[in-house]
């Protein structure tokens, strides 16, 4: 056991930066770290600016609005903005550009100078995005927080991963890293895999533009018009149409491209690929005394701060947990995978250990927070813990009278992947249907109803396809790998102060899950699937920071590359999520941070 | 005197309150995860039902242990959870008013107030919030393993007819002068209980205990609705 730990000691006077902290764990960290540790020197906020905002507009307007920091209104009231400009400085860039795209170079020099710690938070946490902007964010942001690292006098790189960048793979995984790891086992060079698929990348995008594939866009949106009896003739329609339809089989093929690449190694999908990738990028770059990495399990809704219950957006098991509570019932899982979900706050605490470790220079290389190897709980469980807080809150706040009584005994439950009732068997009894029902010799006057259920079946259908979508995202984490993440350098020294400690053994399972979490989501993300806004938050007093002392540049960073959309973290999290409604046919985007 | 050294015992059911166990256990089978599930436990509350009825008259261990076969295997967090929502959603609704007065009382002559229940305590603790005038409850508990119960009850059960001998032991634990405490009892398995006091009561007994008291000429209370 090594000595104990002060937070407190540690971090007094020491300055930080942060990136990401517009995500769901960035901002809980930041209200936790200015919230607790008030001898804390100075944090830098890395925000790019983003739809005419400026970085500070952004920042002022996320505390001003973000339930994250109701606890520090609640602390500061009126005084909130004097104290956050005693302590936080905003730094307009993005990560995704190097040097962090700052265009000051004293603004530059000055960070280099006086950082202690980098905390890198950013990163798109889409399971399957478009390949260019997950190298972008993931796998690019990690090296220019290497490289930036490297230039600053002192300053170490505490960077968030995911303990998915294990991949697909069974048992216990240890608190390791290796530059040249892929699940499968093959050889995976970094340098050279991150060169050929940039390659592979821009191949994609130069075909794209070829006649060929102008013609076959063409033809793509003529049947769609035709099929929503839209006219062709109207050319401004077309052209719109024509556009949006090149932008999504240009999409598609990255996804795919970056789908075969991620499954070709043995990762589940873009994100954990891109997240090793990341990982193996740091390690090459950085002696290991500048650097840790932390791995969080499944991120989900706070245990106790900044209050119960607090989520953003559409995170981690979310879809998973909203589609258990309609008449969805029979999700293939294998009774006794581990679950390993650990809240916000859980993390944010862990990740504050781990940087005060690193501060002192007794740290891991390798910190991972999850909760599968010291308080597991399995998929099952979590599945039948999701269905009692469904049925709770039904009893009295259903709809409607089926929904009161007979859907709040409709337990969702774990199957085989072959049950009876099986997503593709479903599909298949609908189908059948559908066909029979617009084939069958009818008598004239039934046609028409005929032909109306028929299209409801084909509505149902589509649904039927999303959920197929989800639970084949969430089958690698719920089925087919069975993984225990080994989570011990957290917990080598003991944290002196109690609010810090983030030992997974203090968590009371089924409270949190049904008197916090499921309740949580319901309140913060649910209406995000409903297309409804969830509640808003305002201070007591009007939140803005002073004006008088020296602002951060108001011009955004000029982007160098081709795809300058980058480090998407407003949803972000990482985990086992699926960043879609359920009803939209984006179920394939999920994230992990 | 120490206003402690007395005790007043309460049978919760028919007492306290309007519902006994089998009630309980039907609704915690009847909500068992699968639909299938639910029939099938369901079914075994009906087989213990007339054992309870016959058999209970003078001893109900038998009957409880085959009505609590019912929850095997069931999750511990589906048990604790039905019998917290059975226990706000119905229960409360089914406390005796002349019961909580028969509390309320007691405790204001100075009597330790103990409740005893045949219900299992995922039940009763969620519903001894809303009892309020009693100092301490003691009811039966479930046997969980690896978050599962087993359906079995661990010992010693409340409402078997052995179930006056602990009282011996619970007297001296906490220093109760037995002869000048009370005991309320409902049911034929709570005579040991009555015997072993100095002022009995039986309260809207059934007809085992309604005969014994007459013997033993105990007071009998009548609710009235």
């Amino acid at each position: 056991m090594q000595p104990a730990l002060s937070i407190q000691h540690t971090f007094a006077g020491r300055n930080v930066l942060l990136t990401g902290a517009s995500g769901f764990l960035g901002k809980v960290w930041l209200a936790m770290v200015l919230h607790r540790v008030p001898t804390i020197g100075k944090i830098y906020v890395l925000l790019r600016p983003k739809a005419l905002r400026s970085a500070l507009d952004r920042f002022e307007r996320m505390l001003a609005s973000s339930p994250a920091f109701k606890p520090l209104h609640d602390l500061h009231g009126a005084a909130m903005g004097e104290f956050i400009a005693s302590r936080v400085e905003v730094v307009e860039g993005d990560v995704s550009l190097p040097e962090f795209g700052l265009k000051d170079p004293e603004q530059a020099a000055r960070l280099h100078r006086d950082l202690d710690l980098i905390v890198n938070c950013a990163g798109l946490v889409d399971f399957d995005p478009d390949l260019r902007e997950a190298l972008s964010t993931n796998v690019d942001g990690a090296r220019n927080a290497a490289a930036f690292t490297a230039r600053c006098a002192r300053a170490r790189l505490l960077h968030v991963s995911t303990c998915y960048v294990t991949g697909l793979r069974q048992g216990t995984v240890e608190e390791s890293l290796d530059p040249g790891y892929s699940p499968s086992g093959d050889p995976f060079d970094v340098e050279a895999e991150h060169a050929d698929v940039t390659a592979a990348a821009a191949q994609i995008v130069a075909a794209h533009d070829s006649p060929a594939a102008e013609a076959a866009a063409l033809e793509e949106t003529l049947t769609q018009m035709r099929s929503k009896g839209q006219d062709p003739a109207n050319a401004m329609l077309l052209r719109n149409v024509l556009r949006r339809v090149k932008r999504q089989r240009l999409k598609d093929e990255l996804i795919n491209e970056g789908q075969r690449r991620a499954k070709q190694y043995g990762w589940h999908n873009i994100y954990t690929y891109s997240k090793s990738m990341a990982e193996a990028v740091i390690a090459r770059m950085l002696p290991a005394d500048r650097w840790s990495m932390f791995r969080p399990a499944i991120v989900e809704s706070a245990a106790e701060y900044p209050f119960p219950g607090w989520n953003q957006g559409f995170n981690t098991c979310t879809p998973l947990i909203y589609l258990l509570g309609g008449w969805f019932r029979h999700l293939p899982a294998r009774i006794g995978n581990p679950f390993d979900v650990i809240p916000v706050d859980y993390v944010c605490r862990g990740l504050v250990v781990a940087g005060a470790s690193l501060l002192l220079g007794r740290h891991s290389p390798v910190y991972q927070c999850g909760s599968s190897d010291r308080n597991l709980l399995t998929i099952d469980r979590a599945i039948e813990l999701t269905a009692l807080a469904h049925r709770k809150h039904l009893r009295n706040h259903g709809d409607t009278a089926l929904e009161r009584v007979v859907l709040s005994r409709w337990d969702a439950i774990t199957t085989d992947i072959d049950h009876l009732l099986s997503v593709p068997n479903i599909r298949s009894a609908a189908e059948g249907l559908r066909d029979w029902l617009r084939d069958v010799k009818a008598p004239k006057f039934m046609r028409t109803t005929l032909d109306e259920w028929a299209d409801k079946t084909d509505d149902a259908l589509d649904t039927v396809d999303t959920i197929d979508k989800m639970v084949d995202l969430y089958q690698p984490f719920v089925h087919d790998n069975h993984y225990i993440f080994v989570s011990q350098a957290l917990f080598v020294a003991e944290v002196v102060e109690p609010e810090f400690r983030c030992d997974p053994r203090s968590i009371d399972w089924r409270s949190y899950w049904v008197d916090t979490h499921v309740p949580g989501l319901r309140k913060w993300c649910f209406p995000l699937f409903e297309n409804k806004t969830p509640p808003g938050y305002t201070p007591p007093h009007p939140f803005k920071l002073p004006r008088t002392g020296p602002q951060p540049s108001t011009t955004g960073p000029q982007p160098t590359r081709l795809e300058p959309r980058s480090a998407h973290t407003d949803s972000g999290r990482t985990i086992l999520g699926v960043s879609a409604s359920v009803t939209s046919s984006s179920a394939s985007r999920a994230e992990v941070l | 005197m120490n206003h402690r050294n007395t005790a007043a015992f309460f049978r919760v059911e028919g007492i306290v309150l309007g519902r006994g166990v089998l009630a309980a256990s039907a609704y915690i089978a009847a909500n068992a995860k699968k639909f299938g599930e639910r029939a099938l436990r369901l079914g075994l509350v009906a087989l213990a039902a007339p054992v309870h009825s016959f058999l209970g008259q003078t001893d109900r261990a038998l009957a409880h242990r085959l009505v609590h076969l019912a929850f095997r295997g069931m999750s511990e967090d589906r048990v604790a959870i039905l019998s917290e929502e059975y226990a706000e959603d119905i229960l409360k609704g089914k406390i005796l008013d002349q019961g909580v007065e028969l509390m309320k009382r007691a405790q204001a002559e100075g009597h330790r107030v103990v409740l005893l229940s045949e219900g299992i305590a995922s039940i009763m603790k969620p519903l001894a919030q809303h009892l309020r005038h009693h100092d301490d409850l003691l009811c039966n508990h479930l046997e969980f393993r690896d978050g599962e119960a087993t359906g079995r009850l661990l010992e010693p059960i409340i409402g078997a007819a052995s179930g006056g001998r602990w009282l011996q032991h619970y007297a001296s634990e906490h220093d109760i002068d037995l002869a000048h405490s009370v005991a309320y009892g409902s049911h034929g398995p709570d005579m040991l209980l009555l015997a072993g006091v100095g002022k009995p009561c039986a309260v809207n007994p059934d007809f085992v205990l309604r005969r014994s008291a007459r013997d033993a000429d105990w007071p009998i209370i009548e609710y009235r609705d």
